[in-house]
């Protein structure tokens, strides 16, 4: 049987709607789920869920953060659920997905439609974003001076008063 | 089993059908010593009307205009029940959850918060297994924890003590919308009170299946993450969150090709007054353990 593994990058109630569409489109395939700790319970209430793994971080998903139970492991799919239409904002998770082994990467978003993403699309996602992540941090670099000197007076100014 | 008054407290503005399909769910609730206070938030639609011609056991509460999440403490300052079950207007509880949610918290004195497991209204009869049924039996050790991190709540289903609630000043009326949850839940725990989600006790929600196209989300998402960081965040940590959450408004400002995340940032610093005599930081410890997934504010846009 196919393997296939979504990673839970969504709530609980995205996925109860996602689960439906991916047990639809993926029928001969063994469905797991990775997760954070405290959603294995939950996770594993879904009848079409073979396996819970864990994802042992409090921290999003990160390409640097590896999965000790998916060392010796091959999928034939990975899902990632988006909670928008593009999957803007998910760059992290998709990334993570290239740190699995696996055939093919899908990206599932909130009106539960699929797309593919090939590692070339993914690469060339991640050079756009690099370049986006430069300008960012130049950005930042200017603005955190003001930062460091000014946030801790502002903070203190907006304290409690009469608490430690 | 003792039965204390538990009060159902939401709000609502302009959403008339969704409440409705709500409080008729409500009636179904088996438990029975139950208030439920809807706060209108002036509503021009017939909402408050049709509730009060349908739903004649309802405390309803009316505002003279949309004060935000503020009006959720109207609702909870006129709550009279032990345990208040905080609500969405397109969410309600299953059937058995506020009687499984009061044989927790009278069972864990230092249980603050029960955290219901929220689902989707649409979908989740059809993927839930039926092995898990909600009987209670499969459910023994029903807390959803983590071993190295502590959790906030979804404000679409959640039991709370009420005096707790008022003790750490209700919801964060200067957010308007969204993060309040995460705020009170640092003062929750700053006060050594626990919040668990449980498998076992269940709400359904209509979760939208389109974009938040528009700009409330994005902006009190990412607003109110900055003053999430400033109002309860030790100096030591405060400090690079910010700088971090700075670079991600230009990062995701400039992945979207939107300015509403820079709009918020600006908001953020230029209404910081806003906070004045909010500040209090948590321990270290809760800081650093409690999680909080300041980049859902950057995913709903596009």
């Amino acid at each position: 049987m196919k393997e296939l593994l979504i990673i839970r990058s969504v709530s609980f109630q995205q996925l109860d709607r996602n689960l439906v569409a991916i047990l639809e489109r993926y029928p001969e395939h063994r469905i797991s789920i990775l997760t954070h700790e405290h959603g294995v319970l939950l996770a594993q209430k879904y009848k079409g869920i073979g396996h819970v793994y864990v994802y042992p971080y409090k921290e999003g998903f990160k390409f640097k953060n590896k999965v000790p139970a998916f060392q010796d492991k091959n999928f034939d799919v990975v899902i990632v659920p988006v909670t928008n239409i593009t999957g803007a904002g998910f760059f992290n998770v998709l990334l993570f997905s290239l740190s699995l082994k696996a055939a093919q990467r899908v990206l599932c978003n909130v009106r539960s439609e699929f797309k593919e993403l090939s590692g070339f699309s993914l690469l060339s996602l991640g050079l756009k974003n690099l370049g986006i992540a430069v300008l960012s941090y130049l950005c930042t670099a200017f603005l955190a001076l003001f930062v460091i000197l000014f946030l801790p007076f502002k903070l203190r100014k907006i304290e409690k008063k009469g608490e430690s | 089993m003792n039965t204390p008054l538990v009060s159902i407290v939401t709000i609502c503005w302009n959403r008339k059908a969704d409440l409705c399909e709500s409080l008729r769910r409500i009636r179904e609730v088996d438990y029975p010593d139950l208030e439920v206070i809807v706060v209108d938030n002036a509503s021009t639609d017939g909402t408050p009307e049709l509730i009060a011609t349908e739903f004649p056991e309802v405390r309803l509460i009316r505002m003279y205009k949309n004060i935000g999440i503020e009006a959720y403490n109207i609702g909870f300052q006129n709550a009279r029940g032990e345990y208040i079950v905080i609500l969405d207007d397109d969410s309600f509880p299953q059937r058995d959850a506020v009687r499984r949610m009061v044989a927790k918290f009278e069972r864990d004195p230092q249980l603050g918060v029960v955290a219901f497991d929220v689902r989707n209204f649409y979908n989740y009869d059809d993927v839930k297994n039926d092995a898990f049924k909600e009987t209670g039996q499969a459910f023994r050790g029903t807390a959803a924890t983590a071993e190295n991190y502590l959790l906030a709540f979804n404000g679409a289903g959640a039991g709370v003590r009420r005096e707790l609630l008022r003790e750490v000043g209700f919801y964060p009326e200067e957010f308007f919308l969204y993060w309040n949850e995460q705020d009170t839940a640092f003062r929750i725990l700053d006060r050594g009170y626990k919040i668990n989600f449980f498998a076992d006790v269940v709400a359904y929600h209509k979760y939208s299946p389109t974009n938040r196209s528009s700009w409330r989300a994005p902006f009190y998402y990412t607003r109110n993450a900055f003053w999430l960081i400033w109002k309860n965040y030790p100096l030591g940590m405060a400090l690079p969150l910010t700088i971090r959450l700075i670079s991600d408004c230009f990062y995701f400002a400039l992945e979207q090709q939107t300015l509403i995340y820079l709009k918020a940032m600006i908001a953020a610093f230029v209404n910081m007054g806003r906070l004045k005599g909010k500040r209090k930081p948590v321990t270290p410890e809760i800081a650093k353990n409690l999680r909080i997934p300041f980049n859902v504010a950057f995913t709903f846009y596009r």
